[in-house]
């Protein structure tokens, strides 16, 4: 049996230190696209090895690292971590081909950065230990960085220090959580330890009801900035819309704030000293997200805003699915955030192209480019009904089970999010018949549609949304399990 | 037996057709037109065959069921009910998808026309035949879907991308409905089943029904009234088929429906799409069964809908835009027929679905003919028309015969009459019965009320195009005969399906529920709703039989006086001076509200714009934390002079107060 | 014998003299004078206290010290004689290239 959780850290991290060293853009992209398929390959290896019939954690490894301070290298994988791994590995090859049609300064940056990403972000996935865990956490920001200040839009430098500094506050914010839970613990048990597993599972024994509760929020609110929820959001519209595509996809697969929610909030909430408290300050975030982001999308002129805003509005699903704490529920949080990273992809694409192509991305200022781009029109409406909601699509099934199975636990923040439905299909399908529809705006001269690359790429993603729409079990069966035993701590703690 | 097992392919063969349509369509003859039609031709033969067989043995319904994910399966099931939509929709498609092969011939984009309608055939298809409310709500989630990229075929107009995203927009609120129906009532069932189950699949239909007396007996408190959550399910259930189906309020995207190719108009307003509001209600019937508040809802909106679009009807000039009011005023025929059921019980399906079946003939034909007038003309203005039946001999023939099934020509008490007679006399002699056993007499009023105007704004049409003189120079040529021929067809069923069928249609109808898969007991449904069946009709007064026909004599009469004779200058009447007429031409003036007023002023202008004030504050915060952080380290690095000497001055001052106080605590202590 | 503290009462008068200096000379030269100045009354000390306890570790220490403001003084006007240079005067408040 391979390691394969190191590994996946690891390949990425290699090629992408080698990918750094290349001087032409084919050089550095054939490299990135090596070592992107190398992590696909290693994933397809560990996905058939993977049994989603049980919650454990498989292909683990731990072996001490700073026994002093009782930090240990523990690396796993199990249903939580797989899809988005899944995900991960799946879209960073495409996003390597899409960007091979565009030509940039320091490509052998670019590409080595997108890798780079991919390590950091896979890291923060298969770590088991808090002290790795921020790390990886951490390392997330930098790649991000860079991709928005060297090649992002005009307002580049300002969207890039707003994101760095807003998490990174958020991040320390999570770390004195982390701290906390550990030297809680260390006065529990006389141990100090990193492990997150272990200090789950020791938080219950923690005294204070009110320290539980400090602790909690703090993790709480690193990972909600992170995701983002209502009211922490504020960063996002000027980080995705002003950073390259790629960079705006690279954002899109940084599930890292939904995966904490799942692997150490769920699974501590109903020790908390008020569990019903936080899971409705969650539902009514979640909710109000849902509404929020849609609303604020349909004022937006820009198309990427407007993407961005959208993207808020989705992951409040994400939040809303997790506060409802049954296994439907947060299965479908979890298939939300899979499912959000294909869909937002091909909408980061479609709008990457079109700005390219165009040289707007004023949604006033297109207008009948489907007669001129037809391929793009075709996979754009794929993206545009996938995050409207669509059956058939794997946005739905995400929508359907958040929804469904919340509903019964918090109807209320369930209904403010069904209100913004008819409005979700109102601003995409406004943006379509703006941009996409009518008659062709003589004033953008002459735009080609996709080529080559940009079409394989982006046509394997709305297949891929296709096909986890009419059949989500593949990733979702493995969600279920694991949300199984979530909930089961739920109800152990009576809760 | 094995016909049986092919059940599953009535929807995937069009789906398939799609598939390779889509892909492969541009380099066949005639945009591959031909894969679509036989694939749908085969669902005919197939759904023909199944239906046949339960013809003989109504009892024994078609089922099949997979596994989807979760506790979903997808599934068949093909009961009466099912089956007779299945039959009427492929065949309705098919003689549309014939006919466009000549309709479309000029489009350069007609593989992509054909592409779509086969999916959205598909999709109607699949709807029909789901054996659970959530492959129905994906389903009917697909037709929307379609409707949208059909109704913006030719989207470089930009009226018609338009109207595909205000029929998507429209018909979203009653989905946002439904899906709120299925949500109630999956999280009731849950609750009630106390968990997911093991092995069944909790929202198949005979699951669902099975559960109707806990349902009707779970309250809800909603404004200090106890409601049942059967019927607010019911309810939201409604409110999905008021989108869909064209009913008051949510009518308004079907008139604007008509930017799309006539033969999508066909599609939408006969075989497909609108029809699914109407076949939602009649599928989960007995649970409207058992709340008999939301059947009187259904009555009411349907007959005021009847009404309400037939008067809209009778002064539009666009000669698709009289038909789909037309279409909404019979949608909501059959709606009421459906709404029926607090008196007359399971029988209500029957009348109401027959009524869907004649309505799919003749206002297939209806469209058809009108597509092939616009084909050879060239406009869809009446007023231009005039005297087109010299022109357009078969066109006009059939159109005649279709206005004849719509406005209900037919003899009382007879087998004589055509097609809309049979089924819209049904509805209306037992709206007469609600009125006579729950004094609810207003349904009764709107639908006679709206036979009058039927007739009339349907002959208003004949007369104006096909009589008199032309009023503009149009060319113009009878179609070719891959368009007439279909409409021969629909000609024959419009006048003569409802006499053939209709003792045994209805009777059939009523076996739907009474299977050996769902089974439900409709009295004690109907006890559960705490009101009494009647089975009785034609016990009614000579009268009130002979009214539908008077007044539709009537209607044509009125017709025949102002738009064959011309006897009455109607200048001064249809004029923009005239207050009723404008309301009525301006369609009570609902885009001004619904659209302008309501979509863009209130959503976007107040309550999108007050979550960016939001958004702005909060941003606000953000970005002050940060200038106030900036400031904060302006002005202090103004301490750092970067001159030795003052260090070494503060310093030295530093230390000696260190001192002083050092020696001062010494002292104190 | 000269008792101790007139030792470290005139190594007090100079560095205070000295540190004076610091505090409030604007030109470069009188700065390292100064500095100089104090220095020597650290030097004073320890040699003091050498005497006192009859141990030369005071005395070494004071010949490193001196060894040590003789290089500081040389490096010291060295950059003073560089800044006279380009500036024609060495006033120590106009020297604010790097400053914030």
């Amino acid at each position: 049996m391979l390691p394969v959780a190191s590994l996946l850290i690891l390949v990425p991290l290699i090629f992408a230190a080698v990918t750094f060293l290349t001087k032409t853009k084919d050089q550095a992209a054939t490299l990135a696209f090596a070592g992107s398929l190398a992590t696909l390959g290693l994933t397809l290896y560990a996905y058939l090895n993977f049994d989603s019939s049980t919650a454990v954690m498989q292909f683990f490894e731990s072996m001490e690292w700073i026994p002093f301070l009782g930090i240990k290298y523990s690396v796993g994988i199990d249903g939580i971590s797989m899809p988005l791994i899944i995900l991960n590995a799946i879209v960073t090859p495409l996003l390597v081909l899409y960007s091979y049609s565009e030509d940039r300064e320091a490509p052998n940056r670019f590409y080595a950065l997108i890798l780079a990403m991919q390590a950091a972000v896979i890291g923060v996935f298969v770590s088991l230990d808090f002290f790795m865990f921020y790390i990886f956490w951490e390392l997330t920001l930098i790649p991000l960085f860079f991709m928005v200040n060297i090649w992002g839009g005009e307002k580049r430098k300002h969207a890039s220090y707003k994101f760095f500094i807003y998490t990174h506050v958020a991040s320390l914010v999570m770390l004195l959580g982390i701290f906390g839970i550990s030297f809680a613990c260390l006065q529990q048990t006389g141990v100090l330890s990193f492990d997150i597993r272990e200090l789950i599972t020791q938080f219950q024994f923690i005294e204070s009801g009110g320290l539980k509760d400090a602790i909690f929020l703090a993790l709480l609110f690193g990972f909600l900035a992170k995701i983002p929820s209502f009211p922490f959001h504020s960063w996002l519209p000027d980080a995705y819309s002003e950073a390259p595509t790629a960079g705006s996809v690279l954002f899109v697969l940084l599930k890292i704030g939904g995966y904490g929610l799942f692997r150490i909030m769920l699974p501590m909430l109903p020790n908390t000293g008020s569990p019903d408290l936080i899971i409705m300050v969650m539902g009514l975030l979640g909710g109000v997200s849902v509404l929020y982001g849609a609303l604020l999308a349909l004022r937006q002129k820009d198309l990427k805003r407007m993407i961005a805003y959208s993207s808020v509005s989705h992951m409040g699903y994400v939040t809303l699915g997790a506060a409802g704490l049954v296994t439907m529920s947060v299965s479908g949080a979890m298939f939300q955030q899979f499912s959000h990273g294909l869909i937002m992809s091909i909408m980061f694409m479609s709008a990457g192209v079109i700005h390219r192509n165009t040289g707007t991305r004023i949604i006033n200022e297109l207008g009948g480019l489907a007669s001129k781009m037809p391929k793009l029109t075709v996979i754009m409406m794929v993206g545009f009904m996938a995050s409207l909601g669509l059956p058939g699509l794997t946005g739905f099934i995400a929508e359907f089970l958040v929804l469904t199975f919340t509903f019964g636990e918090l109807p209320g923040f369930v209904v403010i999010a069904l209100l913004a439905i008819v409005i979700t299909a109102g601003y995409h399908l406004w943006a379509m018949q703006r941009a996409m529809f009518g008659v062709y705006n003589e004033k953008l001269g002459p735009v080609a549609d996709l080529d080559f690359p940009q079409t394989l790429a982006m046509a394997l993603i709305a297949l891929l949304v296709l096909y986890f729409g009419l059949n989500p079990s593949p990733v979702l069966d493995m969600m279920i399990t694991n949300s199984n035993a979530i909930v089961g701590l739920a109800a152990a703690a009576g809760v | 037996m094995a016909l049986e097992n092919l059940a599953f392919l009535i929807p995937v063969l069009p789906a398939l057709a799609f598939v390779i349509t889509f892909f492969f369509g541009k380099n066949m003859k005639s945009g591959g037109a031909i894969v679509p039609i036989l694939a749908i031709a085969a669902s005919f033969v197939i759904s023909l065959m199944i239906t046949l067989g339960l013809l003989a043995n109504p009892e024994e319904v078609v089922t099949q069921s997979v596994s989807w994910f979760a506790m979903l399966n997808l599934g068949v099931l093909i009961d009466p009910l099912a089956a007779v939509m299945l039959c009427m929709v492929t065949f309705v498609s098919l003689l549309i998808h014939i006919y466009a092969v000549g309709y479309m011939s000029h489009d350069p984009a007609k593989s992509r026309y054909f592409a779509e309608t086969a999916l959205f055939t598909a999709a109607m298809l699949s709807l029909i035949l789901s054996d659970n409310i959530l492959q129905l709500f994906v389903s009917w989630e697909l037709v929307g879907l379609c409707s949208y990229l059909l109704i913006g075929f030719w989207f470089t107009k930009p009226s018609a991308a338009a109207a595909a995203k205000k029929a998507f927009l429209t018909t979203r609120i009653g989905d946002v409905m439904f899906l709120t129906g299925i949500i109630v009532l999956t999280s009731d069932l849950l609750k009630i089943a106390g968990g997911i189950p093991e092995g069944v699949y909790l929202l198949r239909f005979n699951e669902i029904f099975s559960y109707i007396p806990e349902l009707s007996a779970m309250q809800a408190n909603i404004f200090g009234t106890e409601v049942s959550h059967l019927t607010i399910i019911t309810l939201l259930f409604f409110g999905g088929a008021v989108g869909k189906s064209g009913q008051f309020p949510l009518h308004v995207w079907l008139p604007d429906a008509m930017e799309g190719p006539t033969t999508v108009s066909a599609l939408i307003h006969a075989a497909t799409m609108v029809t699914a509001g109407v076949y939602l209600v009649a599928r989960t019937f007995p649970m409207f069964l058992a709340a008999p508040d939301s059947l009187m809802v259904v009555a009411y909106v349907g007959g005021f809908t009847a009404l309400f679009a037939a008067t809209m009807g009778i002064v539009m000039n666009d000669i698709k835009r009289v038909l789909a009011f037309s279409t909404i005023s019979q949608l909501g025929y059959m709606m009421l027929g459906l709404g029926l059921g607090a008196t007359i019980g399971m029988e209500a399906v029957g009348v109401s679905l027959f009524h869907l079946v004649n309505h799919a003939f003749f206002k297939a034909l209806l469209f058809l003919c009108a597509g092939s007038v616009i084909h050879a003309v060239g406009t869809h203005d009446m007023r231009e028309l005039g005297g087109v039946a010299k022109v357009m001999p078969i066109t006009a023939v059939t159109m005649t015969a279709a206005a004849l099934a719509l406005s209900g020509m037919g003899i009382p008490g007879t087998s004589i009459g055509t097609s809309g007679f049979f089924s819209k006399d049904a509805i209306i002699e037992n709206a007469y019965l609600l009125g006579e056993h729950s004094g609810n007499w207003l349904p009764y009023v709107f639908s006679i009320l709206a036979a009058l105007l039927t007739s009339v704004y349907i002959f208003r049409l004949i007369f104006m195009t096909f009589t008199g003189k032309p009023r503009s120079n149009y060319g113009g040529h009878e179609s070719p005969s891959s368009m007439t021929i279909p409409l021969a067809i629909l000609a024959g069923f419009a006048l003569v399906f409802g006499g053939l069928t209709q003792t045994g249609f209805m009777s059939f109808l009523e076996e739907t529920f009474s299977n050996n898969f769902v089974n439900v007991d409709i009295g004690s449904l109907a006890a559960l709703g705490g009101y009494e069946l009647v089975h009785a009709t034609g016990h009614e007064p000579l009268f009130i039989l002979w009214l539908p026909l008077i007044v539709a004599l009537a209607g044509l009469g009125i017709s025949f006086v102002l738009y064959y004779m011309r006897a009455v200058d109607l200048g001064g009447i249809a004029s923009e001076k005239n207050p009723i007429y404008k309301l009525l031409y301006r369609r009570y003036y609902q885009h001004e509200l619904f659209t302008e007023f309501f979509s863009i002023g209130i959503v976007y202008g107040v309550i999108a714009f007050l979550a960016q004030v939001v958004d702005v504050i909060i941003d606000s915060i953000v970005e002050s934390i940060s200038i106030v952080t900036v400031a904060a380290g302006e002005a202090l690095k103004r301490v750092q002079t970067g001159v030795v000497q003052t260090y070494a001055t503060v310093m030295i001052a530093g230390v000696s107060l260190l001192i002083i106080l050092v020696k001062l605590i010494m002292e104190v202590l | 014998m000269i008792p101790l503290s007139f030792y470290l009462g005139l190594s007090a008068l100079l560095f205070s003299i000295g540190l004076f200096g610091v505090m409030t000379h604007k030109s470069g030269i009188r700065l390292i004078m100064c500095i100089e100045l104090m220095l020597n009354s650290a030097n004073l000390n320890l040699v003091a206290f050498s005497s006192y306890t009859d141990t030369l570790n005071g005395q070494v220490f004071a010949l490193f010290s001196i060894a040590l403001a003789a290089a500081e003084a040389a490096i010291g006007f060295a950059i003073f004689m560089a800044i006279y240079r380009m500036h024609d005067k060495i006033n120590l408040d106009e020297l604010n290239l790097l400053r914030w």
